[in-house]
């Protein structure tokens, strides 16, 4: 019986809720087609992720651990791949899109000879491979694809799909895969983290994001108070992290993350296509900018046309007041 | 040091964008060189400019795509080899990857630079499928770069940070944006382009026969985006309009 096998990507000891997303898609893509779903966590303590995969229609985990995956390296996370891959000969290899697996997906394609579909925001799996939609030129518009194959690796966009609830007990199998160090050829060498202990970005339910407008550290304490107080994760448009006033792993858009937060907030943000493209997948956007024409307010839900430095406070005292604080 | 660096020509996606029956329709005067690989030719430049070599550009692409050639000559880059292929040919990463791969066979070099994804397909495959058929060491999305005896040292946005990695040549980099700002070409340097050495190659040359590849992944057509609609937007005293989104969110939207 064929497999639609899910790589579980793991961050600060957590399962991103992104690979359960796509997990929930491929359980039920493979219940309708009478096929098996399975999950694939490659990690340093990949077994003890296993027990929270109970809740997923599961018939099998597949784990693959040891020191060399510790931290994202690709080659040794390649040659677990391929070997799991070679062993379960999946239908469909699926991802969260994060950028972990955009560090593979060609070479794992490449290394395999199968064809790759990236940053899908649907996908169905067909007789004679995958088909689905990808939103391209910066997401201003959506392609329909079609991959041809026996295996086909497919990569999703963080909040495309909802969680399932179909409680089962997969069987789990440790792959012991040998990781050659003279393979490893490229070494990671130090790894520089966000400071702080920050909500990942791409799992938040809320996004309060700093542009161009936030232009020293009372607009920025301005957002911090924000944050805090919707407990929301911190994101940034281009303009900041280029600047340094924000973390270059906070930026949102084509070149950053691709957020789908209940509730994104732009504070000074002109809403640049590429700024766009990683903000559409939010429920409700709320932009508050000083010039009545910036292009955000075309896709705000709430747009408060004003000066950041006065609309904010306000908008924080009310909040609290609303939130019993 | 031998830097080489593909470059692909791409519409402008800041351009407006038409669909007409599945088909976007492309404004042939708005084609660009893709902003993240204008970053690779970018920090290949600056690297060969500081530890000596010389950077050569590859692109594959009809023979319009000439113009974006010439640009990353005029921006500093010494040579240029033209791929060229019809127009009609819908090619995908993965056969981009395995004509650059063709093309690298018998080719020496320290570095192959490649954007970290094509702004038109956003895909971010070709890199690693390029390293992949050469066998070769890569490291994607870098935000910086420094040569160091015959490593770089590249600093590469991850999900949560960045990572310091050593890539020892020969290797392969995609690059992000974010670590440079292009050069605009000089006068001087757009001077110089025309008298650059350009040379024109077919896939069929390179032993690719493009009939017979197989394309494995296909654009049915494409469609608009369900649209955002603007929503409420609220003008005035700061004030007010500040506590009545407040309560509108919690309200209305109940999304606090
Ligand atoms: C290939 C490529 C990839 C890119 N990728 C990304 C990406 O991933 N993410 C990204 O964000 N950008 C990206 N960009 C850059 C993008 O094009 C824009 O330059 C960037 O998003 C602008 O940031 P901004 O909106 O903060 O600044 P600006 O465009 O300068 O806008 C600032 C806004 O703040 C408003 N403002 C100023 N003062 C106030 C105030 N006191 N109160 C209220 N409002 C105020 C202004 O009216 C203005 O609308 C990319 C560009 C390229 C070419
Ligand atoms: N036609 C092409 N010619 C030369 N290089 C290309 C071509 N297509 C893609 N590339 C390189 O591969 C990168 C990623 O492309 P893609 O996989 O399509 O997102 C680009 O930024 C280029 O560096």
């Amino acid at each position: 019986m064929s497999t639609l096998l899910t790589y579980i990507s793991v961050n600060n000891g957590k399962i991103k809720r992104s690979s359960l997303e796509v997990l929930s898609r491929c359980t039920q893509e493979a219940n309708k087609l009478g096929f098996k779903s399975a999950a694939l966590i490659i990690d340093e303590n990949a077994t003890q992720y296993s027990s929270q995969l109970g809740s997923y229609g599961l018939t099998k985990v597949y784990t693959v651990e040891g020191p060399s995956f510790k931290n994202h390296l690709n080659t040794p996370v390649l040659k677990a791949l391929s070997a799991v891959m070679n062993r379960v000969k999946p239908k469909v290899m699926a991802f969260a899109s994060t950028e972990g697996s955009k560090d593979i997906l060609g070479a794992l394609a490449a290394n395999q000879g199968i064809p790759a579909l990236p940053d899908m925001s649907e996908f169905e799996v067909t007789d004679t491979g995958v088909k689905g939609k990808r939103p391209v030129m910066a997401a201003k518009i959506i392609s329909n694809v079609e991959a041809e194959g026996d295996s086909v690796i497919i990569s999703v966009r963080s909040g495309s799909y909802d969680l399932i609830n179909l409680p089962s007990e997969p069987e789990v199998e440790s792959v012991e895969v040998d990781v050659g160090e003279d393979e490893t050829k490229s070494i990671l060498k130090e790894i520089i983290t966000a400071s702080g202990d920050r909500v990942d970005l791409s799992e938040a339910d809320v996004v309060v994001a700093a542009g161009r407008g936030v232009k020293d550290e009372e607009g920025q304490n301005l957002i911090s108070e924000l944050a805090r107080l919707l407990n929301a994760g911190i994101g940034a448009s281009r303009a900041l992290t280029e600047s340094g006033a924000y973390d270059p792993s906070l930026q949102i858009g084509q070149t950053g993350k691709v957020v789908s937060p209940q509730l994104y907030i732009a504070v000074g943000i002109s809403g640049a296509i590429q700024h766009v493209a990683g903000i559409t997948n939010s429920k409700v956007i709320v932009a508050i900018n000083k010039d009545p024409d910036a292009p955000i307010f075309d896709i705000a839900d709430y747009g408060i046309v004003g000066d950041l430095y006065k609309v904010l406070p306000p908008f924080i005292e009310e909040l609290k007041k609303i939130k019993g604080e | 040091m031998k830097f080489y660096v593909c470059i692909k020509q791409v519409p402008d996606v800041s351009a407006p964008l038409q669909i007409k029956d599945g088909q976007l329709i492309q404004d042939n005067d708005r084609m660009i060189l893709n902003a993240y690989d204008a970053s690779a030719v970018e920090e290949a430049l600056v690297l060969t400019e500081k530890h000596g070599g010389e950077v050569e550009v590859v692109l594959i692409g009809p023979e319009k795509a000439s113009e974006t050639i010439r640009k990353a000559l005029a921006m500093g880059a010494h040579r240029g080899t033209h791929i060229l292929i019809t127009e009609k040919q819908k090619i995908d990463s993965a056969v981009y990857a395995r004509i650059l791969a063709s093309y690298f066979s018998d080719k020496e070099y320290d570095f192959i630079a490649c954007g970290k994804q094509a702004q038109d397909t956003d895909s971010g495959l070709t890199g690693s499928m390029l390293a992949e058929h050469l066998k070769i060491p890569y490291v994607t999305n870098a935000v910086g770069l420094d040569y160091e005896n015959h490593h770089l040292t590249v600093k590469r946005q991850g999900d949560i940070g960045q990572e310091m990695i050593e890539l020892p040549a020969p290797g392969v980099v995609t690059c992000s944006n974010d670590m440079n700002e292009p050069r605009i070409p000089s006068l001087k340097g757009i001077m110089q382009s025309k008298r650059k050495e350009v040379n024109t190659l077919t896939p069929d040359e390179l032993g690719m026969k493009m009939e017979d590849v197989e394309i494995k992944t296909r654009i049915l057509g494409f469609e608009e985006k369900p649209g955002r609609k603007p929503g409420k937007k609220l003008e005035g005293d700061p004030d007010k309009i500040a506590r009545k989104t407040a309560h509108l969110l919690d309200e209305e939207a109940g999304v606090l």
